[in-house]
């Protein structure tokens, strides 16, 4: 509701500016909107009007300690918060979500009142491509210069003019080993013991990357020949399939799973409770993913939430979080902080010709993206 | 002193218009509204400007064999409740005596629990190591892998979901069924068989075709079912529309499928003609 209150409010303050065609668009959004009484359909509003990072300053719309902190469950370590307060006297409210669509819904109300959530970078894309976020102060993040290059030079945010890396992982393949053996790639799928078991991810991007992998292409493709090639390597891939599915946790920890595609995260969760489960990197390759520190448009401490950025970038604070979740850490300077065994992992810490094959999900722009979905149903319905 | 009639009627329905109006219509407007739009990758999902283009993507003949498998399911369904659904109906009501109400009960009991926490039970029943496939085991009858994932899980799981939609009118039908009919039947020289076919089933007709209608409708929009017990081939109508929203992948779209699906449903409410309205 707000953020079509924000739209119909914009409608009025363009005052006598020249009629856009966009301007157009909106006042019939907003008869629209007056005609049927719901708040269904509106315009798409712009993004690139956003000014450079740099220019940006960050201030505290309400002048209090205060933060609210939107982050996923069990994903900080114990003393993250209350070191943070320790250091800046800010008290922080935490919340929790289980899932993006989750944290989604409440963003894009606009009335949630965070300082602060954490996307994954598909999501980071979409609160993009419709306005929710405000761009960061860089001033008041010295630290940033602790990041990876990888996590500075990323295609999902350039620069970090919206968004700082919280912590990453990798989509590859989570199996049984007591059922399958070693797994080193995706030929695993025609394995006897795997067969009408196996899952692939109910996520467009990240299921056609299955079959673009397997055919040799790059999984951010923008060629549509290459794309169609993928939609029939998948649709035969399917008959050897038993779901499509990103809910692997529990399947996976039963056996009733022995093969699936995965993020590393929940691999290693899975592990966590049966320690059968197995995770790899496929040799043909993979994506990586990540989750990342945004501060929401309409945020009411955001300099508070650009403090707690700036307070997690410190090499200390940084590692004692990677080595309390088990994921892999953005922060180059956190490494010598980091447990060498975590550092050591090849699955959590990919080494660099690995990494080569595990790029990010780019933005391929609107058309691509829904050429992407399309394909995705196809593959769903064929 | 008499109130005016038209004051009375609003009164009456004004609590159940009001209701419909903001949690059915409302949605229902706004479904149609999205059918309408452009597809958005923001978080707005749907857009202005206006277009049809949904409607040609639902008519791509691509989703024939989807809707062709809806229907299957749907009608293998409805069979196969009114095969298991008629049978307890008419015990009850013929034989039912003083246990009827407890009876009637029972058949509601599952209703009291959650229905996706009873399918995830039919999920680890029908696991490969689960109990069907263990006990189908000792006499031959088992399948590698088990049952899930199959056409006969999908339909199973729709069957005992929608079974009570269907043993509630069919009971209200046999119980008002006069039996003396059957013995005037039997006194006129028709066999059983015959009784059946020309008494019984023409007696109990209204109660067959709503325990019917309430049982195909669900069972043709249906999607957790598909999604839970079915796997890479079972994808329903239902579960196709929920795909275009779920994954954010196109509201439009799956608007405007589940409009079309509405439709459909609307034209075979339309056709149940007269005898069905005794019932439903």
């Amino acid at each position: 509701m707000t953020e079509q209150n924000l739209r119909i409010a914009r409608l009025w303050d363009t005052g006598n500016a020249r009629v856009t065609r966009r301007a157009v668009l909106r006042s019939t959004a907003f008869f629209a909107l007056a005609a049927t009484g719901a708040c269904g359909v509106g315009s798409a509003p712009s993004t690139t009007s956003a000014p450079p990072a740099s220019k940006v300053k960050a201030t505290n719309a309400r002048a209090e300690p205060r933060l609210n902190f939107y982050n996923w469950t069990d994903y900080i370590a114990d003393d993250t918060l209350s070191g943070f307060t320790e250091a800046s006297g800010v008290e922080v409210t935490y919340d929790n979500f289980s899932t993006n669509d989750e944290m989604e819904a409440k963003i894009a109300s606009g009335a949630a009142g965070y300082d602060l959530v954490v996307p994954s970078d598909n999501f980071l894309r979409r609160f993009l491509r419709s306005g929710l976020l405000s761009p960061l102060d860089h001033d008041l993040l010295p630290n940033l210069g602790n990041l990876e290059r990888r996590f500075t030079e990323a295609d999902y945010d350039p620069g970090n003019q919206y968004s700082v890396p919280w912590a990453w992982g990798t989509t590859g393949l989570a199996y049984s080993a007591s059922q399958l053996g070693e797994v080193t790639g995706f030929s695993a799928y025609d394995l006897a013991a795997a067969q009408g078991r196996a899952t692939i991810l109910d996520e467009a991007r990240d299921g056609l990357a299955v079959g673009l992998l397997m055919l040799g292409h790059d999984p951010n493709t923008t060629d549509e020949g290459q794309l169609a090639e993928a939609v029939t390597a998948l649709l035969e891939l399917k008959k050897k399939l038993g779901q499509i599915t990103s809910d692997v946790i529990e399947p996976l920890t039963s056996g009733q799973v022995p093969l699936a595609q995965a993020y590393s995260g929940d691999a290693f969760q899975a592990r966590d409770t049966n320690p059968d489960v197995a995770y790899a990197i496929p040799t043909e390759g993979g994506l990586s993913y990540v989750d990342l520190l945004c501060v929401p448009k309409d945020a009411p401490h955001a300099e508070n939430a650009h403090r707690f950025i700036d307070y997690v970038l410190e090499p200390e604070v940084g590692a004692a979080l990677a080595n309390a979740i088990r994921y892999g850490s953005p922060n180059e300077a956190a490494k010598p902080f980091i447990e060498p065994e975590l550092l050591d992992d090849p699955l959590v810490y990919p080494s660099a010709e690995q990494l080569a094959k595990l790029p990010f999900t780019k933005d391929l722009g609107a058309d691509v993206e829904a050429r992407y979905a399309d394909a995705w149903t196809r593959v769903k319905t064929g | 002193m008499a109130r005016p009639r038209w004051l009375v009627a609003t009164g009456l329905l004004a609590p159940t218009g009001l209701w419909l109006g903001l949690f059915f219509l409302a949605p229902l407007a706004l479904v149609v509204q999205f059918s309408f739009a452009t597809r958005d990758t923001g978080v707005a999902r749907a857009v202005l400007p206006w277009t049809t283009q949904a409607y040609a993507t639902a008519m791509d003949p691509a989703f024939l064999p989807i809707f062709g498998r809806t229907l299957a399911y749907a009608c293998a369904t409805t069979a196969l409740c009114l095969l298991l659904g008629f049978p307890l109906a008419w015990f009850i009501a013929r034989h039912g005596g003083r246990y009827r109400t407890a009876l009637l009960a029972a058949v509601l009991v599952p209703f009291w629990s959650s229905y996706l926490a009873r399918i995830y039970a039919w999920k680890a029943l029908l696991d490969g190591e689960g109990l069907v496939n263990t006990l189908l085991g000792h006499v031959g009858l088992d399948r590698e892998g088990g049952f899930l994932l199959t056409h006969g899980a999908v339909v199973l799981g729709l069957t005992y979901g929608f079974l009570p939609f269907m043993v509630l009118p069919l009971y209200v039908a046999c119980e008002r069924f006069d039996h003396r009919l059957v013995e005037a039947s039997h006194d006129l020289g028709h066999g059983r068989a015959s009784t059946f076919l020309r008494v019984v089933l023409p007696g109990v007709a209204p109660g067959v075709l709503a325990g019917s209608l309430l049982v195909l409708v669900p069972s043709a929009g249906d999607f957790v079912t598909p999604r839970l017990l079915g796997g890479v081939d079972q994808s329903t109508f239902g579960s196709v529309i929920d795909d275009q929203f779920r994954g954010g992948n196109n509201w439009p779209l799956g608007s405007a499928m589940a409009v079309l699906l509405l439709v459909l449903v609307a034209l075979v409410l339309v056709l149940r003609g007269k005898r069905g309205e005794d019932v439903l």
